[in-house]
């Protein structure tokens, strides 16, 4: 199946902005993210540490909040579309 | 939408300041900015510009919460606050530029440090709520605030380059922990001068858009900037149901 994945601010500089992906049928929300940082050091770096997302990662289906503990629970669909983008704090 | 109440007239004087502008919004548009009660929340890298701009703009009260001092560090990019404040409350720094930049709205200026204690006194009767915050705490404290008193609540955030803006109208839109449920790490965060500027006054932009009732708000929406690339981007968001925040109010029209 295919899903598209964009990725904004930061994660775009490693990542691109957007790519098409054909992933296995039953691939979770953060099975997407781990293929789209294999063999890249830098994305897998922006969006993981260790084998876990970073906490403040902000994961998005079809426009939709997905919090970090449930990205391996969140089975994707064909023609999904994830976002993913680090939030800022500062003011 | 809630309106700021039955507008007040405008002095020559004050027909003269917002000259060109009421070319744009008319006179009408102008009286409702002079009847407009806005609270900011912060008065440092996005305060600056926030209280700045609707203060020349002629936002009839503008109160602004901070509890820091003004040290040499905050000057790159807290332009509010100049090398001769150095070591000074920055509410009173604050409220002198802003009198001298405008002396026919009213300043108010609250020198407390904003938590669950006092947030929703300090908010209470405002019409718009600005988050000029450097901190995820105290922006949860604001959002509940916010959808407590059903007044509509102006996000933004900056990090070196990226920044991001986000309107909530409480019971309508996406609020700030529907998108962020957890605060992310706190750090001394990298910031430049320009990026607040740019940010800040995105959010001003969006306060006087809500004031006048004019334009798409960023509601449902937030908007990326990456000064690196100079792109904008608006990210679609919804509501989330279980949203601890604002999950259990319902839609008001």
């Amino acid at each position: 199946m295919k899903v598209r994945l964009k990725a904004f601010a930061r994660f775009r500089e490693v990542m691109g902005s957007e790519q098409d992906l054909e992933v296995p049928e039953g691939t979770s929300l953060k099975g997407v993210l781990v293929l789209a940082a294999e063999g890249s050091d830098k994305a897998r770096e922006a969006l993981f540490s260790g084998d876990d997302l970073k906490e403040y990662v902000v994961l998005m289906r079809n426009r939709k909040r997905v919090v970090r503990a449930d990205a391996d629970r969140e089975i994707l669909s064909d023609g999904d579309e994830v976002a993913v983008f680090p939030p800022v704090a500062g003011g | 939408m809630k309106r700021a109440g039955k507008p007040g007239d405008l002095s020559e004087r004050e027909r003269q300041r917002y000259h060109r502008q009421i070319l744009l919004f008319g006179t009408e548009g102008q009286e409702r900015l002079k009847k407009a009660r806005v609270f900011i929340a912060g008065a440092g890298g996005l305060g600056s510009p926030l209280a700045m701009y609707l203060a020349v703009a002629g936002i009839g009260k503008i109160t602004l919460a901070d509890h820091d001092s003004v040290e040499l560090s905050n000057l790159n990019r807290q332009v509010l606050h100049w090398d001769t404040d150095v070591g000074r409350p920055k509410t009173g720094s604050a409220e002198e530029k802003l009198r001298a930049m405008n002396p026919d709205i009213t300043i108010r200026a609250i020198d407390r440090t904003i938590d669950g204690s006092n947030v929703a006194t300090v908010t209470k009767g405002q019409d718009v709520i600005v988050d000029a915050m450097d901190n995820f705490p105290t922006r949860y404290d604001l959002n509940q605030a916010a959808i407590r008193h059903r007044i509509p609540f102006i996000h933004g955030a900056i990090r070196g380059f990226d920044g991001q803006v986000m309107t909530v109208i409480p019971g309508q839109t996406a609020c700030l922990r529907c998108i962020f449920p957890t605060a992310p790490p706190k750090e001394q965060f990298p910031a430049i001068g320009v990026t607040a500027g740019i940010v800040g006054l995105i959010q001003a932009n969006e306060v006087i858009k809500y004031l006048l009732g004019t334009g798409e708000l960023l509601e449902n929406r937030l908007l990326i900037w990456d000064g690196l690339r100079s792109t904008l981007d608006t990210i679609d968001v919804t509501r989330n149901p279980r949203c601890p925040d604002c999950g259990e109010m319902e839609e008001r029209t």
